[in-house]
Order: C-alpha cells, then structure tokens, then sequence
C-alpha cells in the first residue's frame, strides 16, 4: 500500500532528476531498466510471485514425470501388441500369452503404481492429460490379451480394480507400531478406456487378415462378428461423446468394412482358390480402402 | 460375448448421459457468473472517461459499484462449490477457466485502482468466494490467477494512454512503475510452453508501450515534478 502514497521528501529529488532528463537525452526503456533494477528483492510483489514460482515448478514437475511414466507404459504396451501379433500357430499359444500376462502385470506392478504415487492426493483430472495416452495404449494391450485369452472385453470396473494399491502410509508408521496401510490408484476414467478398446479394432483386424494368411478362416468370422459388436455399441455413444471417438469411430468402420470384404472373400471364392492364395486376393480386395495405420506396424 | 460388449456400453452411455446432464447445470452456473462479470467490466470501463481525472470518483463510485456486483458473483462460485466435488474440480475445469480470469482480472484492476497494488491470490479468491488452495475445496487455479494479471497489465497500458489524454500525467507513470514490477514478478516464474506462456510474452509490449507514454511526458516537459510513488523504491 506504501507505493500508493505521495512522498514529499522526493520532491527535490525528482526536481533534479527532472533538468537531469533534460540535459541528457532520455531513451525508451531507461525508465524501465531503472525501475526494474530498483526493485526491492524483499517487496511484497517479489516474496508473492517466488510462492507462485514453487507452486508452478511443483505442478510442472509432477506433470512430467508422470509423462515420463505414461511414455513408458506407451513403449511397452505396443511392445506386448506385436507380441501378441506373433501369435500364428496353436502350439505357441501358451508360451505367447504366458509371456505377454507377465510383462503386463509387471507394468501393473512397477510402472502405474508409480503413477498411482504421483497421483496419490492430487486432482488425478489435472494431471489426466499427462497419462492418458499411456492408459488408453494399455487398455488396447490388456484387452487384446484378454480377446485372445478367451475372447473376451474387459470391463473398464474390473481394469480399475486391477490399478488399486494398497500401500504403508510411512508417515504415520512412527506414532503407532502398526504400518498404516492407505490405498492409492491409477484411476481409468471409461471415456480414455473406449478410446483405447476403439484402438484394439485395428489390432483385431489385423489380427483377422494375419489368420486368414495362416488359414484359421474360423477365427476370421469370429473376430469380424466381435469388431460388428463393438462398432454398433460405438454407434450407441456416437454424437455424445466427443470428437475424438467420432474420429475413431471412422477409422472403426474402415477397419471393420476390411474385416467384411475379408469374409465376402472367402465366402465367395473360398472354393476356387487353394487356402494359402486366398489370403493375397482377400487381401488385394482390402487394399482399395486405404491403409491408415496408426502406429507404422505393418501387416503385409 | 455381444451381451458383455453392449453392457460396457451401455455403461459408458450412462456415464455420458450423467457427465453432459452435470454439465449442463454447470454451464447454467457459469452464465450467471459470466453475466455479473460483463456487468464489472462495464462498470470498470468508465475509468477512461474524459471526465474521470478526479480519483475519488474512481473509487468511490465504480470500484463500490463493482465491489457490490462481486457479492453476486460469491454467491454464483459458491453455488458452482456445491455442484462441483472437489476431486472433479479439473475435470470441468475448462467451463469456467475464462470467466475466472476474467474476474481475477477485474478484482487486481479493482484492487489497483482502490489502492495502488498489486492484489495476492489469496485476496482475490476472498474476493470471489473461493478457496485459496486446492485441499480447501473449490479453489482458484494458480494460472488463471495469472492470466487474469497479465490481463491487467494490458488494460492499465490503456488507462496510461487515456489518462494523459485526459490531462493527468501522473498516473502513468505509477501504472510504469507497477507493470515493471509485475513484470519483476513474472520472470521469477518458470513457464512451460502453454497458454500463459504466450500470454506472457505480449506483457513486454505492454511495459514498452506504457514506457513510450512516460517517455513522451519526460522529453515534452509534462512530467509533473512530484511524481508519486516512484520516489519510494530508491
């Protein structure tokens, strides 16, 4: 408030500095470098905009760092993907998915419970942008494991549960003997788990064309039914739900009408052409809908 | 297996269904507050009045006026409180973020005007009924707080140019010293590449335009020989 009263001990002061200013020449910016030198490191502004500083550099630390994580979990859930991919033959089943449970519990274990930690005590919708392209990445792993586990979707309540934590409270584990336990979690917010299943349709289709090659037809069907599911549930939600389901469920479609010409195909000519050609001409009458590919993985 | 997919979404259906219906209520709310933040700024606009050179005025009418209309918007925020749990304070966070700057804005120019300084955040928050720090519940966000300042800074670099118009050379050069020191203030804060960033980097040409009125006094003779306030710092 001080800065706000007159000073009348200035006045000679500011008279000299007046003829001062006419004697020489005054430049743009004098006066704002003299103001700025003078500031008190101790004035209210200062001490004010030092606490805003610590807050900011708090937030944006714990902002990337959970970046950090999400990046992780990104890396590895397309990793655990291709694995998944290289799924061809019946006797590799076991082995495959046995490896893919592991490396996606140890995610579970190491990588989001960390992030659990960042989030513990946080608005988890302040730091949602920072992680959310890790979790939609492992929903589109976890579930493409659980489809080809036993052909099932997982529930985004069940995915929730599976990120809960209990942990010992350090801070309290000196006033009593007991280690306070307290739980903290990776929350799955459902509107980043449909974005992710909307991803997992382009794993299923690839998926589709890569057992045609390896002439499981059976599964063929079977996978293009469950992607028809998911796009009429997709078509439930659409309009409501924001632009960027809308743009997924673009893709959605282009992914399932593949998946449908791919069974039109071996409907059709399955009779004519030996089994081992017929993927090259389903996959010829795919290729006029052009390939989007999300994450440069390619199928041929 | 289709009756477990079409449950999921069914599910989802529901929980878009319940976050528009809160949205819709929240927006109701934030109207409200954006209708009493219009009126504020309509109030506070009448400082660049030819006529306003008398700074009772200022204070006693406008910043009272204004000081009344803030009571509405207490009561808008601590509506928004009630709708709004505080772990989902982020998730809506984009529905008010501008009306909050905006008053944040108009409280510091308030504030100013009444008293020559630059407000805290914890005033400002008493100022529109909420909470300064996040644990306490419906609180005001640090950037938005910022925001609202650097807004500030570009209407004082306004008021400078109106006030020589209209005769008063003093002010300028407080409103120099005080955006200088705001300034100050925001180099001290490290900023990542977002929206008060860029916002911040247009507050030089503010300092340097409000500098050029100061400047134009100086060489022209017009600067008054007490100058108040500036005295104090050295």
């Amino acid at each position: 408030m001080s800065q706000g009263r007159n000073s009348s001990g200035g006045s000679r002061r500011n008279h000299r500095a007046y003829h001062y200013n006419n004697k020489n020449k005054v430049n743009v910016g004098d006066k704002g470098k003299e103001v700025l030198e003078n500031i008190n490191e101790n004035s209210l502004v200062i001490k004010q905009f030092r606490a805003y500083a610590a807050e900011l550099d708090s937030k944006h630390d714990r902002y990337e760092r959970i970046v950090k994580l999400s990046r992780d979990v990104t890396i590895e859930s397309k990793r655990i993907i291709f694995l998944l991919h290289t799924l061809d033959k019946e006797s590799k089943r076991d082995t495959v998915l046995g490896e893919a449970k592991i490396r996606l519990d140890a995610m579970v274990k190491t990588l989001f419970k960390n992030i659990a930690h960042e989030l513990d005590g946080q608005d988890v919708y302040e730091y949602l942008r920072a992680y959310r392209a890790g979790v939609q990445e492992f929903v589109e792993a976890i579930t493409f494991y659980q489809y080809l586990y036993d052909n099932c979707l997982q529930d985004w309540k069940d995915l929730d549960k599976s990120l809960v934590y209990s942990v010992v409270d350090k801070s309290k584990e000196n006033e009593d003997d007991q280690p306070q336990t307290r739980v903290i979690c990776t929350p799955v917010i459902p509107y980043e788990y449909i974005l992710g299943i909307a991803d997992l349709t382009g794993e299923l289709m690839r998926k589709c064309i890569n057992n045609l090659a390896s002439g499981n037809i059976s599964s063929c069907y079977q996978t293009c039914n469950f992607v028809r599911d998911m796009y009429k549930g997709f078509l439930g939600c659409v309009g409501a739900s924001g632009k960027e389901v809308n743009r997924k469920l673009y893709t959605l479609k282009q992914n399932l009408a593949k998946m449908e010409n791919v069974c039109y195909t071996i409907r059709v000519r399955g009779s004519e052409i030996p089994k081992h050609m017929l993927a090259d001409v389903a996959i010829v009458a795919t290729e006029e809908f052009a390939a989007e590919d999300d994450e440069g993985y390619q199928v041929y | 297996m289709p009756e477990e997919i079409s449950s999921i979404f069914n599910s989802f259906q529901d929980y878009l269904n319940s976050e528009s219906e809160l949205r819709e209520e929240i927006r109701d709310i934030v109207k409200d507050i954006e209708k009493s933040a219009r009126d504020i700024l309509m109030i506070l606009q009448n400082i660049h009045n030819e006529n306003t050179i008398e700074e009772n005025i200022i204070v006693s009418q406008y910043c009272k006026k204004a000081r009344e209309l803030f009571g509405d918007v207490r009561q808008h925020y601590g509506k928004l409180a009630t709708v709004v749990t505080p772990d989902q304070y982020y998730r809506f966070h984009d529905q008010w973020r501008f009306v909050t700057q905006r008053l944040c804005f108009l409280a510091s120019l308030m504030i100013y005007l009444e008293m020559k300084i630059l407000v805290s955040k914890q005033t400002v928050a008493e100022i529109l009924g909420v909470q300064n720090s996040r644990e306490d519940g419906f609180h005001l966000d640090l950037e938005d707080f910022l925001m609202g300042l650097l807004q500030l800074s570009t209407e004082l670099c306004r008021f400078a140019v109106n006030s020589v118009t209209n005769g008063d050379y003093n002010r300028p050069i407080e409103i120099s010293r005080f955006v200088n020191e705001l300034n100050a203030g925001f180099r001290l804060l490290h900023l990542k590449n977002d929206m008060l960033r860029k916002r911040f980097d247009a507050l030089k040409y503010d300092v340097k335009k409000i500098e050029e009125v100061v400047y134009d006094l100086s060489i022209r003779g017009l600067k008054p020989s007490v100058a108040p306030a500036e005295q104090e710092a050295e």
